[in-house]
């Protein structure tokens, strides 16, 4: 894709975000891609850029900003319009499912917002599950430090070894079809409520 | 049977908050999934593609959702009305000072508003004023109010100022005035950025504020669900239980503010004439789907020019507004 010629605003509350859609649009070569802060100057911001697309976030409340400078007010300028593709419910459901709403400047053809879009929808989706991975990976460690603090109480309490104490966990989880990490939490909890 | 609702953070979104949090709805056999959504936008695309079965929604974006003026095709309609009146004009201390109004009544204020917005559009500083979104009676109230001091309402500017960026746009005059919902003029007064001038009730009586909007395809669950959002309206509507509602709403989940700022919708002893008139409303006596009302917001569309006259025929009203559904479902009640 080719689109030199198009300036591309990116508004969303998330900056990281922002910055992976930033980089995404640019290294696909449109022109201009700037990222807007989500203030209350937001409509001063978009008349003085004059984009030829505005890539918004779902979670920013400011897309209502964007639904006033859309066609139904006819005092706009250079009047914006929802980018809802009628024929193309697919990709609007995956465009949402993705968090992600666009709006045009009236007139500019389907197949140059369509692009786009799609590499919208790869950015965000590819930033959602390294987000999902990474707070699975923070539950992960969390559990292995409770782990570790209910293996250090049985120890204690009852003189077992390392490896013993492990051992135990597992068999208690096993029995009450739980997972290690709860029977820890609970004897942590219990231990800190005794303690 | 559960259900995924979505609201906007507003005093108004009262009587879905309270049929989840007082039991209404459990009473009903439903569980709620409530969702604040961040923008209006965003409320209407998830309610039209059915990531929401329904939503606390403005009356004339419920009616540009189904017609396709707004947004992805939808097929919702509505059953209960929640909410009447309850939205007011505040306008920047510097502005109110410039318009030195003769008096306090409705006709002194909008004059003087009137005469300081003609010098500034003349002065090629036109003023500012916020909705919160096209679709909105906030829209039509502020086009009322123009010309109710014989203003042409292409004087000034009209933006969208959402909710939680009024007061900032206020103090940093990115704005001079806008108007809002509850809890938001309160809110403006109290951060000593505006003076509330005008309640939206002077400028359009019993103007239909929120609407319950629904998909279609609820079927089963829409009668139970109508009844628990309409028990929980008219316990909403009862003084008695004004406190308690104030204190479920202010919690960080719903409108995170203070008491004193939320509870200011609830009260109905303004002392100030100019803020007299109706304040929000809920209860038996709004709720059943008023076709009338339905007729008076594409009437304002059209003075606003967002359609055109044969765009949309007031017969399509009945299509969206369904007072048999919500008689059907509280007959009993």
């Amino acid at each position: 894709m080719t689109e030199t010629n198009l300036t591309v605003a990116v508004i969303d509350p998330s900056r990281a975000r922002a910055a992976i859609l930033e980089e995404g649009l640019r290294a696909a070569g449109v022109g201009r891609v700037v990222v807007l802060p989500d203030t209350a100057d937001l409509t001063e911001r978009v008349t003085a850029l004059k984009p030829d697309v505005v890539v918004i976030h779902l979670e920013s409340p400011s897309r209502d900003i964007l639904e006033q400078m859309s066609g139904v007010s006819r005092q706009v300028e250079r009047p914006v319009a929802m980018f809802v593709d009628r024929s193309d419910t697919t990709m609007m459901q995956a465009a949402v499912d993705a968090g992600i709403s666009a709006y045009v400047v009236d007139g500019l053809r389907a197949e140059r917002i369509k692009s786009i879009l799609d590499i919208a929808i790869l950015r965000f989706n590819a930033f959602a599950r390294l987000q999902r991975e990474l707070s699975e990976a923070r539950g992960e460690l969390a559990d292995r430090k409770l782990i570790e603090r209910a293996k250090g109480i049985l120890m204690s309490l009852k003189g077992l070894s390392e490896d013993e104490a492990y051992k135990q966990l597992r068999r208690k989880a096993m029995n009450e079809k739980r997972k290690i990490a709860d029977i820890a939490r609970a004897i942590v909890t219990t231990a800190d409520l005794l303690g | 049977m559960r259900l995924q609702l979505g609201y906007v953070p507003l005093c108004d979104a009262a009587p879905l908050i309270v049929a989840h949090e007082f039991g209404f709805a459990r009473a009903e056999g439903l569980d709620l999934d409530l969702s604040a959504e961040p923008s209006w936008a965003t409320l209407r695309d998830r309610l039209a593609l059915g990531h929401l079965d329904g939503a606390h929604m403005l009356a004339p974006l419920a009616l540009a959702s189904r017609f396709a003026l707004s947004g992805p095709p939808s097929d919702l309609i509505v059953p209960l009305q929640l909410s009447r009146d309850g939205n007011a004009i505040t306008l920047s201390h510097g502005l109110w000072a410039e318009m030195e109004p003769a008096g306090t009544t409705l006709d002194a204020i909008a004059r003087a508003f009137a005469r300081v917005a003609q010098v500034r559009r003349e002065a090629g500083r036109p003023l500012t004023l916020g909705t919160v979104h096209p679709f909105s009676c906030h829209t039509y109230q502020l086009r009322l109010f123009a010309e109710a001091g014989g203003l042409d309402p292409s004087a000034f500017r009209t933006v969208v100022v959402p909710p939680q960026h009024s007061v900032e746009a206020l103090a940093r005059n990115l704005v001079d005035g806008f108007c809002a919902g509850a809890p938001w003029n309160a809110v403006a007064a109290a951060a000593g950025h505006g003076h509330v001038a005008v309640l939206g009730s002077l400028l359009a009586p019993d103007a239909l504020e929120k609407v319950l909007a629904v998909s279609e395809r609820l079927d089963g669950a829409l009668p139970p669900l109508i009844r628990a959002v309409a028990r929980a309206g008219r316990w909403c509507a009862d003084p008695d239980n004004r406190t308690e509602l104030v204190h479920r709403l202010i919690r960080r989940n719903y409108l995170d503010l203070d008491a004193t700022l939320v509870g200011a919708a609830f009260a109905q002893d303004a002392s100030a004439e100019t803020t007299a008139g109706v304040h929000l409303r809920f209860g038996a006596a709004i709720q059943e789907p008023d076709l009338r009302c339905g007729r008076w917001i594409l009437r304002q569309m059209r003075l606003s020019q967002q359609i055109a006259a044969p765009d949309v025929q007031d017969a399509g009203v009945a299509t969206v507004f369904r007072p048999d559904l919500y008689r059907h479902a509280t007959t009993d009640l």
